[in-house]
């Protein structure tokens, strides 16, 4: 019953002319948007204000303005939403977004009221009605901020999990792979991963897998070491491993690794001399 | 003669590819063993070139099969290279073998 009388006010408050709201919510977007904030031009204010009456006047006039299911209250979610993916993506931040949201409820509330000439400020429902909807509508602009958030951060995994493996192709068929830091075990796994589908790319017929950057090992780590050469000799290419440090030597006798199968060298220049030696290639200093 | 599951085609001077199909059944394996080696010395081959490019993961019984035929190869004086491994094939098989394999690997038939 409760419900009923809310909505029929709210009908026939929406029954006003908008347009007149439209105008005054624009100086709440200006405020956060605009003006010294520069993450949104006049046209863009003026296109926001109205697309918000809009929706909203559509929820108010749906046949039931509480149901947060409704077609209506998912759209002017989707506008929040939207809002806030933009404006994180132009550089805003959240808090932005949900001050702004918060002022749009005031002012639309204020906006109404004068536009109406009722003081509905002292009704209850109508004020619980606004609260409850942007509540739920902060919750929105919220979740597409963690989802953002979220996507960042795993664009900047993928990215250093590109970095932390650079493999190159130094000449025609020998790749290099300078492992540096620690290696553990999911990071040798990424590493192999990566390797062993640039093998596949690139037709490569010898690694030089350079360890001058690696301090530590531990017995997991290098098993895993020992399958990747594994790997790359399945493959059908060379595997040489080197810049062995004396720790990491001694580490991997004493942790009965057997290095038989493996070809190692003392540096990256007597590693690649090595590969260029298997394929054949011939490098020399130009005869004066 | 055809082998059933197989495609074995002469490549070269003395070279023969051979081919698994999707039919191959390798529980048949001392037969299918006894007619690779048979066509490849009937045709004068000295060397089998083992294509694994359509095989995305190897396991234990698949290996057993490749070890069992390069072993074979080799007693014939044969002898085996697998090509084209896929890296998922080389990952998995890479984390159950221990040693050396019988067969050589290489990415490709030589030019």
């Amino acid at each position: 019953m409760q419900k009923k009388e809310v909505s029929e006010k709210l009908t026939a408050l929406f029954g006003l002319k908008i347009g007149n709201i439209s105008a005054q919510l624009e100086a709440t977007a200006r405020e956060f948007f605009g003006a010294d904030n520069k993450l949104m031009d006049e046209d863009e204010i003026a296109d926001l204000s109205s697309e918000f009456v809009n929706l909203i006047s559509g929820l108010i006039g749906s046949k039931d303005p509480h149901k947060r299911t409704s077609p209506q209250f998912h759209a002017l979610e989707a506008f929040f939403s939207g809002l806030a993916q933009r404006m994180l993506m132009r550089g805003g931040n959240v808090e932005d977004v949900v001050r702004y949201a918060q002022q749009l409820q005031h002012n639309l509330i204020a906006a109404l009221e004068k536009d109406s000439g009722v003081a509905f400020t002292h009704s209850r429902s109508v004020l619980l009605f606004f609260a409850q909807h942007f509540d739920e509508l902060i919750m929105a602009i919220f979740r597409t901020y963690l989802s953002e958030r979220e996507n960042t951060l795993k664009a900047q995994e993928a990215e250093l999990r590109e970095t932390s493996t650079p493999i190159t192709e130094i000449w025609d068929g020998v790749l290099t792979l300078p492992i540096i830091g620690t290696l553990d075990s999911s990071r040798t796994m990424l590493v192999m991963e990566a390797l062993l589908n640039r093998i596949a790319r690139d037709h490569a017929r010898a690694v030089v897998m350079d360890l001058t950057g690696v301090k530590n090992i531990d017995s997991q780590v290098s098993h895993h070491l020992i399958q990747m050469v594994r790997a790359v000799q399945l493959m059908g290419s060379d595997a040489i491993i080197t810049g062995i440090h004396p720790e990491i030597a001694r580490a991997l006798v004493s942790l009965n690794i057997d290095l038989s199968g493996v070809t190692t060298r003392a540096s990256l220049s007597d590693g690649l001399k090595e590969a260029f030696l298997r394929l054949g290639i011939h490098v020399s200093h130009k005869e004066s | 003669m055809a082998i059933p599951g197989i495609h074995l085609t002469r490549i070269g001077k003395g070279n023969f590819l051979l081919e698994p199909l999707r039919s191959m059944n390798i529980q048949d394996r001392d037969n299918l063993l006894q007619q690779v080696v048979a066509q490849v010395q009937q045709g004068r081959g000295a060397h089998l070139y083992y294509d694994l490019g359509e095989l995305p993961i190897i396991d234990q019984v698949y290996y057993d099969w490749l070890d069992r035929l390069a072993r074979t190869c080799q007693a014939a004086n044969l002898k085996m290279t697998c090509i084209n491994m896929q890296p998922t094939a080389a990952f998995t098989l890479s984390k159950f073998i221990t040693g050396k394999p019988a067969f050589a690997t290489a990415l490709d038939v030589p030019d």
